[in-house]
Parts: structure tokens; sequence; C-alpha cells
């Protein structure tokens, strides 16, 4: 008996000793990699760095639509307004959405009001950013986890989720903060009186957008536009680095390498050579490259380059210019962009101040380029630019703006709004014939989330448009 | 190619055909067998030394002329012993023959490295014997199962030095576009680590790590393929294992043995291309245009300087593989050892390609008494070699002009002599990337039996190396106009360190209750770690050029993986065996698993067997030797990687910039309540042997259904999450498997076996998860509008390739699957119209595969073939895109024709309008602008998916044993000279490189894509093996 219950009690022992040791043997399995926070510093670096990317991702999208850019192949996808899938802009937009959503959680739970007030700010350009190109798209049930399969929000009412967004990120960036902002923001080095001028300039640009619609109000976007950017020094951009080149520049440079990009639309080449314009355009030699031959040439979109070689016959981006420098900033909101918003908005009230606004514009993008003073002062001399307060018409203002705006996304925003009414801009050769005749209207949802969410995407064609472009 | 095909065939028809000659004097009988004293039918009679022969009929009765009393008569039939008689003066003779001695007492080695007698067992399992290893001089051990085993495919990535093959085993069985579903390498009971890590950045064909195993080292492989045969290895093998045993010194005199072998590789096929066009574009001459292919015609430029120059055939090189191994081993009845060294050196057909391999092994065997005996192994390799960049080479060859000198690479400066485009050999020349693994394969094995029915054994085995890789890309020289590979240039350093520990403790308990009943009883405990460590430090711009240390650069980056994975599991395996003839094998496992959540990651599996040897139980006529049935049923249980679970932040590669670190939130979510997975399978099947083993027949049907799947989900991105890894979805496999074989003819000397195998399969994706339409294995890229994707949708088998069409009018709206026989719609500008949309244009797991073997002897002489096919098999050509591209194929020769594309106009009438297919303004006025080939055809995938099948002679060998009279003149015991051919394709639809190359490496599951792989190549051997 005895025996027996001595060996029952080591039998015992040692399987309670066994299993406790295979416990312990097991519990390896903790990430030796990627750990299970971050600080909040680093979501911010690469959420600032991320965000201006997703400028770069969606200029890149639509910059063929607004035809600065025209593809050397015939019929390419962008140029003939074509179906594509944008699942990876989709990704990146959801991807920097979720770690301000994390900058956001955090903050507030730290009390770090300035990372709060910048997260918000950013949150709301990304939303901004997707609803201008798709439309109604998950908000609400992001981020969270809750739901595999998130539903779609109404596209007006994320627009008013964004005005919140910007009006509550001033307010807090107005407020103490736990913890400062410093070199870990690549946007403006934790400046704040900057981030409230990015936050003012974002309002502005968000609510020209609605002109179109009832609830428009031009004096909010006027005061919004006082509190916002005051020079080109303010200007909201990230700064490429000795690692890592300006996505822009990396394009010239692959173009250079054969891999074919960033050919110049024969529209844009034309409104600023003096053919579609009476006057030629300084800046044109500073934003992109001539033939070997020395002359601007463009390539009509969706025409394809013809029997034109890959290189040396047509004008591209090309390395080492103010956009395409390997270390260029991308740039995400600027002063020259906000003067054009106060142009249109006062066009009404007050022409004198949006004719000043418009001169203004069109000096900082000059001024940016390092356009000389003696070119600048011609151009502007030139009665077709200088024509007069009396004479300013929204057509002036959005032909300044869209050149103004080289490259960036927020141009196709401005054209849907203008209807692609720019001098001479024609549909593309070889249009895609689902358009019937039209300018393309909004991106369709990603082919990721048609597959992965595909009950709940909204049935859209090409046409359809976003609830401020009626 | 396919007269050649032809050719064997009706060579191997004529080697059935029995010959029948004529004679003078007559002798009959009858023939009857021993055993049942029944005349037997179908006996072969032959007068020796002639060819004059006859058979008896079905009575047992023969009749035969012969020359004279002298001669002698030789009985032979299948299944027994043959009998020589001389013809003295009688004028019948009646034989009886006698059953040959049966060789059925066939034993195969299972799990742990036992050795069973096949027919208890209750699953079909198969192996291969070192001859039939060596016999193809394949480097890599994985190579040599092609074509051997039924249900076992095996695929070479391509044909670089030392480059990966793939093995499956009875399908996909994951969902998991990333799931490694090779099976498990066991060696001498000790699993072995087979991964292949592929370089990052331009694929280099890197090697799968069972390559650092000497293939003269081993004794035999058998290849365990349902879930049953590897129910002991737990969840690691749960797609199948390949249990490795390696030679052992035997009891007696010490034997040396040396064995040399050299070959040749030649690339085995290339594209159909054009030699009439030159640099160029529109058809006109530019010598120094991007374009290689679209200019004048050279024979009408008529310039020495504008020649075709035949690139594709002078920019490979002959491979040379250079292999020579030497072991010694003896003992006595208590201790034996085996030791060797090997050392294979090998060439690739693009230059600068090369690989080695040094081995040594030393193993030994102690029994210090009748109850305790131990052994131990171990084995040291280092491999590696240069990977040249193959994917980039075949790109830039694609580039480079065809009236150019692809040979003429360099400047006695060291710089790039170029007309402008990258010069393909100067880039495998100089952008390097080298590899050197050492690695440490050990492992003790302990047995100690107290009593007859009672053994405890014991076996620790590791498996260690470290994986030092060295990327260069040199920047600029500083040379003025040199055209440099890289403006900064780079070099990249990464160190990869692996250690696998596996200890195995088991009780075995055996008892024979009485005449009828015996059975044997295992317990065990079975542990496993995995311990993985990568570090990578890149650093770029050289500031002294062609000084290669990160030291020496300015920017540097670096980056850390780490991985560690442990295993418990306790295992009993029980048989019973009745009378020898019933056979019942019951298993159970759990195990524990670390990388599951703590709550889940304990599980049990079972499985059943059922063995039943029919012919050792019921009366059966004289002619069958052996007939089993079996039948099994078991579950699998299966973990998951590890480091996978809950949400994680990481810090993009791109980081640090500006001093500044960043975070962001994986996009991957690992559900905290995962389960393991669970594989259930089931087969059935029948051995059946004949005529004393002198043919047999093997037939397994099998059924495996992997469920509660752990695999990344793709959601939603708004979710905030791109991948959720959680239990979803199942995948079916199915098939035959069916192995023939026999020795059709025996007769004196001269002996002739052949087996045969061939197996189906059938994938199905039974479910993925609610909500959730498809998972995207991969893509490849193809021009405008062209690149293809594998995507798994329910319902649809594994290995789908999605891509764009020509539109037909007529196919059903609602089928993904595209019908090529509709006819296609033509549009007003006289071309087919093509369309977007995502179909179906084949599938890229084959469909039936299989392999003949064929063994003939000769007094010494041995020829063998194994030829191997694959069917029902579309793989993309991205080659035939970039081909189509730049005008390189045979095809566009037609540039300057007119054609009337076939199909409909919108109106449904029939298209009649001609084109031209040229480029520019064509001879009806019309611009064509770049060309059919540019605007039209390279866009549509359809054009590139093409059926990959192939009939290969895999291996042909012709050897000659020295026979005793001559070896007994020599120092020698044995001596061998052979000759070999590899891998010579006899037939395939597919124009392009070698068909059996993919892009994704032995890792990998996106097969359906070839890209630009290493091509394959066909190769010569010659060997010589001595014995001393």
């Amino acid at each position: 008996m005895k025996f027996k219950n001595k060996l029952s009690a080591i039998l015992g022992a040692s399987i309670v000793l066994m299993a406790s040791a295979c416990e312990s043997f097991l519990d390896v399995n903790e990430n030796p990699n990627n750990p299970e926070d971050a600080p909040i510093s680093g979501l911010m670096t690469n959420s600032t760095y991320e965000t201006a990317l997703n400028v770069y991702r969606a200029g890149s999208a639509t910059s063929n639509y607004v035809q600065y850019l025209a593809s050397p192949n015939p019929s390419s996808g962008s140029d003939i307004m074509d179906q594509l899938d944008f699942s990876g802009t989709w990704f990146n937009l959801y991807n920097v959405m979720t770690d301000l959503n994390e900058i956001i959680r955090k903050s507030e739970e730290s009390g770090a009001n300035h990372y709060l007030g910048a997260g918000q700010i950013l949150m709301a350009l990304n939303l901004g950013m997707t609803v201008d190109l798709f439309g109604d798209v998950p908000f609400s049930e992001s981020f969270n986890f809750e739901t595999v399969t998130p539903a779609y929000d109404d596209d007006q009412i994320l627009y008013d989720q964004v005005i919140s967004l910007l009006d509550q990120g001033i307010a807090n960036l107005q407020t103490e903060s736990a913890i400062s902002i410093g070199g870990d923001d690549f946007i403006f080095a934790g400046d704040i009186d900057s981030w409230i001028k990015f936050g003012n300039s974002l309002k502005a640009r968000f609510l020209i957008h609605t002109k179109g619609s009832s609830s428009y109000d031009a004096n909010e976007v006027l005061a919004a536009v006082s509190g916002g950017f005051t020079s080109n020094a303010d200007d909201a951009q990230v700064t490429f680095f000795e690692q890592r080149f300006n996505p822009w520049a990396q394009v010239a440079i692959n173009n250079e390498n054969l891999l074919l990009g960033g050919w110049i639309s024969e529209q844009f080449i034309e409104a600023l050579d003096g053919t579609s314009y009476p006057v030629a355009d300084p800046r044109l030699p500073l934003m992109v490259g001539t033939t070997d031959d020395g002359e601007f040439i463009g390539v009509p979109n969706g025409a394809g380059r013809g029997d034109a070689p890959e290189q040396g016959a047509r004008s591209t981006l090309i390395p080492g210019q103010f956009y395409t420098s390997e270390q260029s900033p991308i740039l995400i909101a600027t002063y020259a962009e906000l003067k054009f918003i106060e142009a249109e908005a006062a066009l009404d009230s007050d022409p004198g101040r949006a004719y000043e606004a418009y001169l203004s514009g069109i000096e900082a993008h000059m001024d940016m380029l390092g356009v000389s003073e003696e070119e600048k002062a011609a151009y502007l001399a030139d009665e077709s630019v200088s024509m007069g307060a009396g004479s300013l018409t929204l057509d002036d203002i959005m032909k300044e703006k869209w050149v103004a705006m080289f490259l960036h996304p927020e141009t196709w925003n401005d054209a849907r709004r203008f209807d692609y009414g720019y001098k001479d801009m024609t549909l593309p050769a070889n249009l895609n014939p689902n358009l019937n005749g039209n300018f393309i209207r909004r991106l369709a949802y990603p082919d990721s989330e048609v597959s992965r969410n595909g009950d709940n995407v909204p049935e859209v064609t090409l046409l359809d448009r976003i609830w401020w472009d009626q | 190619m396919k007269n050649s095909y032809k050719f064997t065939l009706l060579f191997l028809m004529s080697l059935l055909t029995s010959l029948s000659l004529f004679a003078q004097q007559t002798i009959s009988g009858k023939v009857t067998a021993e055993e049942d004293g029944q005349p037997l039918p179908g006996v072969s009679i032959v007068v020796q030394g002639t060819s004059t022969g006859t058979v008896t009929d079905i009575d047992g009765n023969y009749s035969i002329n012969v020359p004279d009393s002298e001669s002698v008569l030789v009985f032979s039939f299948i299944g027994f012993e043959s009998q020589e008689i001389l013809v003295g003066n009688t004028n019948t003779i009646n034989v009886v023959m006698a059953t040959e001695e049966s060789q059925l007492d066939e034993v195969i080695v299972t799990a742990f490295g036992i050795s069973q007698e096949k027919k208890s067992l209750g699953y079909s399992a198969q192996s291969i014997d070192a001859e039939a290893i060596t016999k193809s001089r394949q480097p890599n051990l994985v190579n040599s199962l092609q074509g051997q085993v039924a249900g076992v495919q095996v695929t070479n990535s391509g044909g670089a030095p030392g480059q990966s093959a793939r093995i499956i085993i009875r399908g996909i069985n994951s969902l998991d576009p990333s799931a490694d579903n090779q099976p498990l390498f066991v060696v001498d009971g000790v699993p072995v680590d087979n991964s292949t890590i592929e370089s990052g950045g331009t694929p280099r064909g890197m090697s799968n790590r069972i390559a650092d195993i000497n293939p003269n080292d081993i004794e035999s492989m058998s290849v365990l393929k349902g879930a049953a045969a590897t129910a002991l290895y737990g969840v690691r093998a749960a797609n199948g294992a390949v249990i490795i045993t390696t030679k052992k010194g035997k009891s007696g005199e010490i034997r040396v043995d040396f064995n040399s072998s050299l070959g040749f590789d030649k690339l085995v096929k290339k594209p159909r291309l054009q030699e009439e066009y030159g640099q160029g574009f529109s058809g006109e001459r530019n010598d120094s245009s991007f374009w290689p292919s679209w200019g004048a015609n050279i024979a009408e430029e008529n310039d020495p300087n504008y020649v075709y120059q035949d690139n594709w055939t002078r920019a490979f090189d002959t491979g040379v593989n250079f292999d020579n191994s030497l072991s010694v081993s003896g003992g006595n009845e208590n201790a034996t050892f085996y030791t060797s060294i090997g050392r294979l050196d090998q060439k690739g057909i693009i230059p600068f390609s090369n690989w080695d391999r040094t081995s040594a092994k030393l193993s030994g065997t102690v029994k210090v008494n009748e109850k305790f005996n131990f052994s131990g192994s171990m084995n040291y390799t280092n491999s590696g070699g240069n990977r040249v960049p193959h994917d980039r080479f075949l790109e830039r060859m694609m580039y480079w002009a065809e009236t150019q000198d692809v040979r003429d690479y360099i400047n006695p400066d060291g710089t790039m002599k170029t007309y402008a485009n990258t010069n393909p050999i100067y880039d495998a020349r100089f952008a390097t990337y080298e590899d050197n693994v050492n690695r440490v394969i050990g492992n003790i094995n302990l047995n100690y039996s107290p009593t007859d029915w009672l053994t405890f054994s014991y076996r620790l085995g590791m498996d260690n190396y470290s994986d030092s890789r060295t990327e260069i890309t040199p920047g600029p020289m500083g040379i003025d106009g040199e055209v440099a590979l890289s403006s900064t240039g780079f070099l990249s350093e990464n160190r990869i360190n692996s250690r696998d520990l596996t200890s195995n403790f088991y009780i075995s308990l055996q008892k024979q209750w009485n005449e009828d009943w015996n059975t044997s009883l295992r317990l065990g405990n079975d542990v496993f770690e995995r311990r993985f460590d990568r570090v990578t430090a890149t650093g770029s711009n050289f500031v002294i050029p062609g000084f290669y240390n990160l030291n020496n650069t300015t920017q540097i980056f670096a980056s850390q993986g780490k991985s560690m994975r442990r295993l418990v599991g306790f295992y009993g395996d029980l048989m019973v065996d009745y009378k020898n003839f019933l056979f019942l094998n019951i298993t159970g496992r759990n195990d524990i698993s670390s990388t599951l959540p703590v709550d889940n990651n304990s599980f049990f599996y079972p499985s059943i067997n059922l063995s039943y040897a029919f012919s050792e139980h019921l009366e059966m006529p004289s002619w069958v030797t052996f007939g089993k049935l079996r039948a099994s049923w078991a579950q699998v249980g299966k973990d998951t990687n590890p480091h996978i679970l809950g949400a994680t932040f990481v810090s993009p590669s791109i980081f640090p910039l500006n001093g500044q670190v960043g975070f962001s939130r994986n996009s991957t979510f690992g559900d905290p309540l995962l389960r393991p997975e669970q594989t259930t399978s089931v087969e059935v099947g029948t051995q059946l042997a004949f005529f004393n083993n002198r043919a047999n027949l093997d037939v397994t049907y099998y059924k495996s259904n992997a469920k509660d799947q752990i695999i990344p989900v793709p959601i939603s991105d708004a979710t905030g999450f791109s991948s959720y890894i959680t239990n979803a979805g199942e995948i079916e496999n199915r098939g035959w498997e069916i192995v023939m074989g026999g020795t059709p003819i025996e007769r004196g000397d001269f002996r002739w076996d052949v087996t045969a195998n061939i197996t189906t399969n059938q994938n199905e994706i039974v479910a993925i998860r609610e909500g959730i339409d498809q998972i995207v294995v991969g893509s490849q890229f193809g021009y405008v509008g062209s690149t293809v994707t594998m995507i798994l949708k329910e319902g649809r088998p594994y290995g789908d390739i999605y891509g764009s069409s020509y539109v037909r009018p007529d196919a059903d709206p609602d089928s993904e699957v595209l019908d090529r026989s509709l006819p296609q719609l033509i549009g007003a500008n006289g071309f087919p119209v093509r369309t977007g949309n995502q179909l179906v244009l084949g599938n890229a797991v084959p469909k039936v595969f299989g392999g003949l073997r064929n063994d003939f002897n000769y007094k010494g002489f041995e020829l063998s073939f194994l030829v191997d096919f694959r069917a029902g098999v579309d793989q993309y050509s991205q080659f035939d895109n970039f081909l189509s591209a730049f005008g390189k194929q045979e095809a566009s020769l037609a540039r300057n024709d007119f054609r009337v594309f076939p199909g409909v106009l919108a109106d449904g009438s029939q298209n009649n309008q001609e084109v031209w297919l040229g480029q520019g303004v064509g001879p009806d006025g019309v611009d064509y602008g770049a060309g059919y080939w540019r605007n039209h055809y390279r866009t549509t995938s359809e054009n590139f998916v093409v059926d990959a099948s192939f009939i290969k002679l895999r291996n042909i060998t012709l050897a000659y044993n020295l026979q005793p009279n001559l070896i007994k003149r020599t120092p020698f015991r044995t001596a061998r000279l052979s000759v070999a051919a590899n891998n010579i394709i006899l037939y395939t639809p597919w124009d392009g490189f070698d068909p059996e190359s993919f892009s994704a490496g032995a890792g990998g599951n996106a097969v359906g894509f070839t890209g630009l792989g290493f091509p394959g190549v066909q190769s010569v051997f010659f060997t010589l093996n001595l014995g001393l």
C-alpha cells in the first residue's frame, strides 16, 4: 500500500512537473520581430511619410485624366479612362488611416493633444482623398475589427466627418499637449502653428469642393483661408531623402532606363508653350524635359507616341527638376493652392480680392519653381494673364491652378467640378467606349474590395459622380 | 522531337514482340507444374545457342524441331525455375517445373526508420533503391524521385547548378498561397530541413536544402504518401514523408567504393526564333536602337556589320558537372562503420553560374551486448555557388539586338561594352550572389532491450546550418563614358542560421500471444525545436569603386527576422497480426505546438489501417503469387507558423530616414482563437503479384480533405488589416495511383524488368470562407494587360490561371472559363477584339502524370531508361509574351504579310477584312502603328497560356559491370562503367525553354508561371564505379 501511495505520489508529481515544464517550454510564441505596441512618434513618422506618398499615388492615378501626363503607348488604360484596379492605392489609404486611428486612440489616452490634432488632420486628409476618388467608402465600421466586411458610409456624411475632424484637429492643436511632436513629424517637424495653418488650408480645400451644393458658404471658405498658409514657407510637404528618392524622380529615372513613364501630355505642353494661350509660360522648361532637339513635344492622350522611339523624341519628366529631383518634396498642400481657392471663393463677392489672390497664386508657384524675376514679371505683364479684376473668370483661375498643381491629385477634383472645362482639353483618343463620350467621374472600387467585401461594395459605373460633383 | 518520340515507341513495341523461328528435327512432350501437377501453358522452349523456340499449348503440350541429339532445350516460364535438358536420342521429353523461390519478403522502411514487411502495411508506400537513385546522376536527391513513384510529382524549378526541385505528394493540400506543400524529409529516423530560401530581388535559383545531401550515401528512399503513413511524425508530415536510409557498414571485409562521374549539360530546348530581321524598328535598321529585332531584313542589308549573331546559342555555355565520392565501410558482428567524402562541382549553362558541394559522413553501429546497441552518424556539408540572375539574364537577352554580338561584352578597362542596352553576360558576371552553406546533420540512437519483448529506444537528431550570402552589384568604376550596372552599386550581406533539434523516446512492446496472434505496441514522446535567425545588412554607394565591404558604403540598412517553433508529441502505435495474413494497425498521437493559442495548442488525431493478405489465407491458383487488400483512414492535425497570433506593429524596411524609425500596424492579424487544422484521408488499394512475382500490380484510390485550414484570408483593407489568419476553407484531393511492374523476359543471362506508374489527381476547393470570393496565389507580369493571376475560387481546382482573352460573342456570359473553341469577335479595324475581363485560361496542376522504367541486363551489361510524362497542365509563357513584344519569335517572320483573322464581326457576319501585320504604314496605306504583335497579340493573356504537357526521356543509362572472370585479374571487387543521358524532351506542345522550369522556386506554389526561369538542361554523364 505504502509503496503504491509513494509511487502514485511520485507519478503525480512528475506529471505535474512535466506538464508545467512543457507549458513553459512551449511558451515561445511571442513575436520576436514585430512588437505588440509601437511608440506614437514612430506611428507619426510613418503616417506623415505615407500620407505624402498617398498624395503621390493619387496624383499618379489621376495625372493622365487631367492630361498632365500621357502614356507613350496607345490606348493605355489611364489615358483612355478605362476601368483600372486601384487596389494598391486603396490599401495604402486605409493602411495610413489605420495607423492614424492608432495615433488618435493613443494620444487621447495619454493627453498628447498635439499628436491628437495632427492625427485628426491627417485622418481628414486621407479620408477626404479616399472619398474624392471613390465616393461611398467604409469608415464607421473600420479599424476596430468588429467585422471582416465593413459597411460603406454615405460620401456626403463622410464629408461632414472630414470637416469635423479638421475642426477638432485645429482645436486640439491649440491646447497644451502632454507630449510634443518633433523630428518624427516629416511634414512640419513639430511646428504646431504650421499644423494649424495646414488644418485650415485643408478645410478650405474640402469646402470649396462643395461649391455646387446647398450647404456651401463662400464665407466659410474665406474664413478657413484666413487661418491657412501665408507663404510658400508654410507649405505642407515631405522632403525626400538621400536613401529614398522622391517617387516622381524615380519615375523620371526609370524612364531614362527605358522603364517608360512620366511622358507629358500634348495638352499640357500646348497650354504652356503658347499654343493654346497667347503667352509662353516660363515655368515649362523648369517642369518637364525637351526632345533631343530642345523642343517641347507632348503625346496626345490615348494615341500613344506613334513611331517615336523610347527616348529623345518627346517631353517627359526628367531627373533633376523641381518636381523630379531625388530629394524634391512631395507637395501635400501649398500656399499657391490656397490662393487659388481664395480667388474662386471670392470671385462672386469680391472680384478685387479674387484677382489679387489669383496673381499671388501664380507668383507663389513661380517662386517655388525659381522662375527669375524678369520672366515672372514678363509673364504677369501679359494681358492674357493680368486681365484685371473685372475680366477675371473662373476659367482663368482654373487654368492657373491647373499649372500650379502639376501632378497633384487635387486637380482631378477641380477638373470634375469644372467639367473638364480647360481650354482645348478634349477627350482622349480611343476613349473607353463605356464612357459614351464623357470624361471619367470616379474610380471604380478596387478588385481587392470586390473580392473581399463584395456584398457591401456599391454597384457603380465610371460615370457615377461623387456627391459634390453634381 | 516528335520523330524521336515515335521512334522510341516503335522501339518499345519491337521489344515486346517475341521472336519466333523454325527448325528441322522433332521433339515433343508435356510440361506440368510441380506444385499441383496441372499442365502449364505458355512455357517457352528454346534450343540453346540458337534462336529456335516454341511455347506450350493450352494443355501444356509442345513440339519442336532440333538440329541434333547434342541440342539442349531450355524451358522457362515466368515464376518458375528454368531447366536445361539435353535432347539425347529420345523423342519425348516431359518436364515438371518447380516454382522459383519467392522474393516477396519485401520490406520497406516506414516511420522512425522501422523496417516493416510490406504486406503488413494498410496503406500504399513505395521505395527506390540506391541504384535507381544514383543512376540519373542527379545532384539533388529530390530529382532522383522523378517519374519513379506513383502519387509523387517532382518538378525541377530550373536548370541552374544546385537549383531547387519541388516535390508534391497527392496534390496541394493548403489554400494558403505561401504554405509549403512539400513532404517531410527524414534521414535515418531524424527529420531534416528541406526549405528553399529564395533570394530577395531578382530570382537566382536557390537550392532546396536536401541538395546538401550526397546521393551516393543513400541506401534507399521510401515515400509515405497518405496521412496513415505519417501519423507518427505528426504535424510536420501532414503532406507525406520521404524516408531516407543512408548506407551502413556491413560486417566482413572492409569495403572501399569509389565513384567518379563527369557530366555535360546543354540547353534542352529553346523557343523557335526568327533569324531574318535585325536591330531597328518599323523595318528600318538602326544600330543603336533599343529595338533588338524589328529592324531591316538582314539579307537585304548585306552588310557584315549587320548579321544574325545566333546569340541564343552562343550566350549559353556547356555546363560541366564533376562528381567524385569515396566511401570506406566495414565492421564485424559487433560494430560497423561507414565513412565517405564527396565533392561535386557544377558549372551551369548561363555563364558564371556554378555550385559545389563537399560532404563528409561518418556513421557507425555498436552492439555492446544482446541487450544494448547504439549507433550514430554525423554528416557535414559545405555547399554553395554563384547564383546568376537568370531572370534578368533572359530579360536582357530579350532586349539584346540579334545583330550585335552578345559575347563581346567587356572593354579592356573592365567596363561594359555595349551599343546601349545592358549586356546580359556582363551582368551575369559582375552582379554576383554567392551563398555558402555549412551544415551538420547528426544523430544518436540508443536501443536497450531488457527482455525479448521490451525495447527502449532513444534518438536525438540535430540539423544545423548557417547560410552566408553575399550579393554584389558594382557601382560605376569612375571611367569616362562607362555604362554602369547601377548608379550607386550595393552590397548585401545575409546571414542565416537555422537549427533543428529532434528528440524521440519510445518503448516497444512485443507479444506473441499464441500461434495465431501477435501484437506489438509502441509508445513514445517526440520533441522538436527549430530556431531560425536571419540578419541582413545592405550597404550602397561604394566610396572606393570595386572594394566590396560594408565599411566602404555610404548608406547601410540592416534588418532581422527570428523565429522559434517547438512541438511536443505523444504517440502510440498498436499492430495486431493474425496468422500473418491479417494486420491491423491503430495509431494515435497528441501534439502540442508552440505556434497555436495556449487553449487550443494540444490536439489528438488517430489512424487505423487494415491489411488482408488474402493469398496467404485462401487457396489461390498457382499463378497468383501474392494478393492483398488494404484500407486506411487517418487524420492528421496541423499547426501553423510561429509568431503569427494577434496584432503587431512593423517597422517598414525603408527606415531609418533622417534618424527616425517609423512604425505601422501590421496588416496581418492572427486569430487569437486559432485551432489546429485537420486533414482526413482515406485510401483503399490492392497489391497483387503473379507468376512468382514476375508481374505485379498495385492500385490505390486516395481521397483527402483538409478542413479548418489555417489560411491568411484576404479581408477588406478598410478593416485595418488586409489579411486575417484564421480557420477557414477546405480543399479536397482525390485520385488513383497505379503501379505495374514485372519481368517480361528472363532467359538465361538476359533479364528485362519493367515498372510503370501512373497517377491521377483531382483537386477541388470545397470552401473558402463566407463572404470571401477568392485567394490570389500570385501573378506574373505580361505586357499591356496580359498579366496573369493564379486565383483560388470555391468549386474550382487549385492552379487556375486567370487573364485577358479575346471576345467571343457566343460565350456564356456567366462562365468564368474561356471556351477557346468559340469564334472570336473581329473589330472594325480587322483585328480580334480583346477583353480585360479575367477568365480562366488554363490550370497549372497536372491531372495525370507517371513514368515508365525499363531495365535490361545481359551478362554485366545494363541498359535502362526512364520515361516520364505529365498531362493536363497549362502554364503562362511570359517568355513568349516578351518575344512577341520584341519581334524575336519565328511567327513574326510574317511581319510583311497580310492576314484575314478568322472570326465574326459585330453584326454576326464572317470577317473577311485583310490587315497588314507590320509596323507603320502598310502597303494598303493604313497606319498600323507598332504593328500586330505589339499592338494586339502581346496584349492578350490567352495567347500565352499554353499546354505544358511533356513526355521526357528522364534518364537512359548504359552500363557495363566487369564480369567475375575479368575482375579476378584486377585488384577490384567490382568495377562498373556507365554512360547516361538525362532530361531529353520527347514530346511537348510547348514552344519555349523546358516547360518544367517555373518561376516560383520549390518553396512557392505559383507554379503556373514559367517566366524567365533558368532554362532546363539535358545532360550526358560518364561514370566509373570501383569497389575494393
